[in-house]
């Protein structure tokens, strides 16, 4: 049953791949030493010398990762803290005369700090924004290190820095490098692996799922592009150490292209993709740029392109190719695939689903039947357009309570507002007693309220399984930690609830690949394993069957019933909202027109005038 | 003076990147690289034709073959990155920057080409006391004339309404039977033309050489931050904005060697109070 720890074929084949290149990175020296004595004419030391710039571009490659391939951060400024770990070995000792080694100490503590500080500037923008600013930042960290000639040397950098005797040798040097970037490696696989980790994948997935399940995302990518940038710096204190100099090109924006292309050349999407890409990397250039140097350049951005266009996956993808390849070649082996067909909630089992445990409503002060949600003369407008005008609502806790209208009533927007999404213009939302008013999604998140939303918002690369994991995680807090394995927490309660939602065979997929109703049935879950006191749903059953319809309304019912969740819903299919509602608000034109029992909102004759004028106009 | 003269190209640049954001949702970032293969074209083929035609010529040629490695760079790159996250678009163009670097340095050389400016621009002028070089003013009044002309392109064209209707909505405007992917090369076709004009207009005011794609790759990225990307006003506001406090930069000996300092100051506050930019919307 190794098969069954090891996972499927392409995991082991990748475990092998790893184990191997740690065999090859510790047997380098001795290999290169059999080469030189085998060719007389070639020196071993040459080869042992590019083993050692290929471990350091790896850890600076994989550094670089962490932003690129779990957050999903493209960063133009990964060169401008190597160079200042580099600077900082150098400086320290012409300045100061510190010896290398404990200059390299002080490497992370230099790149953290820089980082923290430029990545609060980076990170007041988003995405694209985010890129353009950091492009801005390296140059700016460029302009000091050419410019500064007091401090820096401008532009002839810092040169002839000596290193201690036991150094002085290519081998030990090589052992010594292999052994901090080993220990580097280990600490950001870790980090990779863990709670932290998880979040940054969910962030990268789906900003917005990831703010409304409680994480606080703008912290998280500050916190990774520090990360980055210390363990960048401190591949560049190795630079230093290695090449006794520190110039200012290695700043230079342009520089970033290493890092970018090594990364894509392994593959992003896995751990050590980029140290494969870096040692691949370092024999291209040192084969090519010998005879074509100037077409360096052209081969670097052919390769970028085409690994952006045409495998996106580099070189780690290599063990699903090779197992797709054996999968054909030994057809009957292959596993029957699972498909989706969208109809989860047909075999969901509605007495188990309210028996998991992870569905539980979070402790607050408030008695069933006190008010729970309470908002006061809310207002939004855009620009002309004023969505909601004055809202008055109370929700009471433990309520089924819906919000009807006609299309551009308010009630998306009025969500938005309640869950932080939008900021009101003026009024107040106030959440068992606290005041949430235009408080972050993620903050609402962890004080009790959850959601799913009328577009499906979900992870869609991370498994069925991981989409709920990563949501028990983020919403209990645990994501702050950057060890332990997120994948094997809150295994079992997502595992039941997944079950019991009816989605059990898919766990192991990636969520978007299922179907649509099924990814209805995901959202759904989420919003309820959050252990929210609140849930709010936005047209929770939109583009599901009639019969999927009813059964997750029964779901959503039974569960509210009996975990004490309250539940706030917009729904267009009145069916759905007579048949699970206890209370019914009935917007028009951003204003709240009327509040009633589903009874008295059936009878009320202002509404069946709203609702026969719209269809009046349809007609 | 200056000030507005480095504002005049830096807006026809600035322009150019904004445009094609704003319909293509697409940051270029081998928008300098095309800025460069103009400049280069312009040079050489002014040196060789002399000073009283070069210049004009070299307008022609530099405006088509850019506008031609424009079309293929759409055709070939951007036309599959569409639909693909920002991660992508942004590689996939940044590939594009590295090959054009090689192939101008394989092409060109890497020294550094100068021109005159043509016969017509040559010289100063007396004005209020103050002397100014006729190719500045020429240098604004062309970056006026090309703001009046993308203004009057936008609104008064029906090349234009296309563009503007796939600002807001693409999808729909591919619904309502407009070849969106031939206005999408259209579109990239004309941003080369501006990145091409400014190379052409910059070619005889500095120094033409092989880093000159990232140094105003950077400033142009500046400008569409402080401005607000898409926004035509916004690149007007920032590229005077940044010529200035540039020029003002470079000018006073003090701080000269920071001039760039100075501009990535007032990016960062404009940012603090509005992330999207002065003129811009905000992005969800």
């Amino acid at each position: 049953m190794i098969t069954r720890y090891l996972g499927p074929a392409d995991a082991r084949i990748r475990w092998g791949i790893a184990a191997f290149f740690i065999l090859f990175a510790a047997a380098v020296p001795p290999l290169a030493g059999l080469y030189g004595q085998l060719n007389p004419d070639i020196s071993s030391r040459f080869e042992i010398y590019l083993a050692t710039s290929a471990m350091i571009l790896a850890l600076w490659a994989i550094s670089y990762n962490l932003m690129l391939g779990y957050a999903g951060m493209v960063s133009f400024a990964h060169a401008a803290y190597f160079g200042i770990g580099a600077y900082t070995v150098g400086l320290l000792f012409q300045r100061y005369h510190l010896p290398v080694l404990e200059g390299l100490l002080l490497t992370p503590i230099a790149g953290a700090l820089v980082g923290l500080a430029t990545g609060l500037v980076a990170l007041r923008a988003v995405r694209l924004y985010f890129s353009l600013l950091t492009l801005a930042i390296s140059q700016l960290l460029f302009t000091i290190a050419f410019n500064w000639v007091a401090v820096t040397g401008g532009d002839n950098g810092v040169h002839g820095i000596t290193i201690p005797d036991q150094l002085s040798d290519y081998t030990p040097l090589y052992y010594f490098v292999a052994g901090v970037v080993g220990l580097c490696l280990i600490v950001m696989f870790v980090i990779t692996r863990s709670p932290f980790g998880a979040a940054l994948a969910a962030i990268r997935e789906n900003r917005e799922r990831a703010r409304s399940i409680g994480i606080n995302v703008k912290m998280y990518e500050l916190a990774v592009y520090t990360l980055a940038s210390t363990f960048a710096a401190i591949a560049g204190g190795l630079f230093a150490v290695f090449q006794q100099e520190a110039y200012p090109e290695m700043l230079y924006w342009t520089q970033n292209a290493q890092p970018v292309v090594v990364a894509l050349l392994g593959g992003t999407g896995s751990f050590l993709g980029p140290a494969i890409g870096a040692f691949i990397y370092t024999v291209l250039q040192n084969t090519l740029s010998k005879n074509y140097a100037n077409q360096f350049d052209i081969i670097l951005g052919a390769i970028v392109l085409v690994v952006v266009l045409i495998v996106p996956g580099g070189f780690a993808s290599l063990p699903q190719f090779l197992t797709n390849l054996r999968n054909r070649f030994r057809r009957e082996e292959e596993p029957a695939r699972i498909e989706s067909t969208g109809e989860a909630m047909r075999e969901a089992d509605l007495a188990r689903v309210v028996q998991v445990q992870a569905v539980q409503a979070a402790d607050t002060p408030v008695e069933r039947g006190e008010p729970l949600l309470v908002i006061q003369d809310l207002s939004k407008s855009f620009g002309g357009l004023r969505a909601v005008q004055n809202v008055d609502l109370t929700v009471h806790a433990g309520d089924r309570h819906a919000i009807i209208g006609p299309n551009g009533a308010g009630k998306s927007t009025l969500f938005n507002l309640i869950s932080g999404r939008l900021k009101p213009d003026s009024g107040k939302v106030l959440f068992g007693g606290r005041d949430i008013t235009g408080k972050p999604p993620h903050l609402i998140a962890k004080a009790g309220i959850g959601r799913a939303f009328q577009i499906t918002m979900i992870f869609p690369k991370l498994t069925v399984l991981q989409n709920l994991q990563y949501a028990m995680l983020a919403h209990r807090g645990y994501t702050t930690r950057p060890f332990g394995f997120a994948n094997r927490m809150f295994r079992a309660e997502a595992m039941e609830l997944i079950e019991a939602v009816g989605l059990g065979r898919y766990a192991a997929l990636p969520a978007g690949q299922l179907g649509h109703g099924d990814q209805r049935a995901i959202e759904l879950a989420i919003s309820l394993a959050l252990g929210s006191r609140l849930v709010l749903l936005d047209e929770p059953t939109a583009g599901m069957s009639q019969y999927e319809t009813q059964k997750a309304m029964e779901l959503v019912r039974q569960v509210a019933a009996e975990k004490g969740l309250t539940l706030l819903f917009c729904e267009h299919d009145m069916e759905v909202v007579f048949g699970t509602a206890r209370t019914v608000t009935v917007m028009y034109l951003g204003r709240v027109l009327t509040q009633g029992t589903p009874e008295e909102i059936r009878r009320n004759p202002e509404v069946r005038k709203i609702y026969l004028g719209e269809l009046e106009e349809i007609a | 003076m200056g000030g507005l003269s480095n504002a005049a190209y830096l807006f026809i640049v600035a322009v150019g990147l904004s445009l094609v954001f704003g319909a293509l949702r697409v940051i270029n970032m081998a928008h300098g690289s095309l800025y460069m293969i103009a400049a280069f074209v312009t040079v050489v083929v002014a040196n060789r034709l002399g000073l009283a035609l070069g210049f004009w010529v070299g307008l022609l040629a530099a405006v088509i073959v850019t506008g031609a490695v424009g079309v293929l760079i759409e055709i070939v790159v951007l036309r599959r990155v569409y639909r693909e996250e920002h991660l992508i678009q942004l590689l996939g163009t940044y590939a594009v920057t590295l090959i054009v670097a090689g192939a101008v340095r394989i092409i060109f050389g890497s020294n550094y080409r100068t021109m005159s400016p043509p016969q017509l621009f040559s010289g100063s002028l007396s004005l209020a006391g103050y002397r100014y070089s006729v190719y500045s003013l020429f240098m604004i009044g062309a970056a006026i004339m090309i703001a009046v002309g993308v203004n009057l392109m936008l609104y008064r064209t029906a090349l234009g309404r296309n563009i503007r209707a796939a600002v807001s909505d693409s999808e729909l405007l591919s619904a309502s039977g407009v070849n969106v992917a031939r206005l999408f090369t259209t579109v990239f076709a004309i941003g080369a033309g501006l990145a091409a004009l400014g190379g052409v207009i910059v070619a005889p005011s500095q120094a033409v050489g092989t880093s000159m794609d990232s140094d105003v790759l950077v400033l142009a990225f500046a400008i569409s931050v402080i401005g607000g990307l898409g926004s035509i006003i916004g690149s007007a506001v920032g590229a005077v904005l940044v010529g200035e406090i540039y020029s003002f930069g470079l000018v006073n000996p003090y701080t000269n060697q920071f001039a760039l300092a100075f501009v990535f100051i007032i990016m960062t506050a404009v940012l603090t109070i509005r992330p999207w930019g002065l003129f811009g919307r905000a992005e969800q």
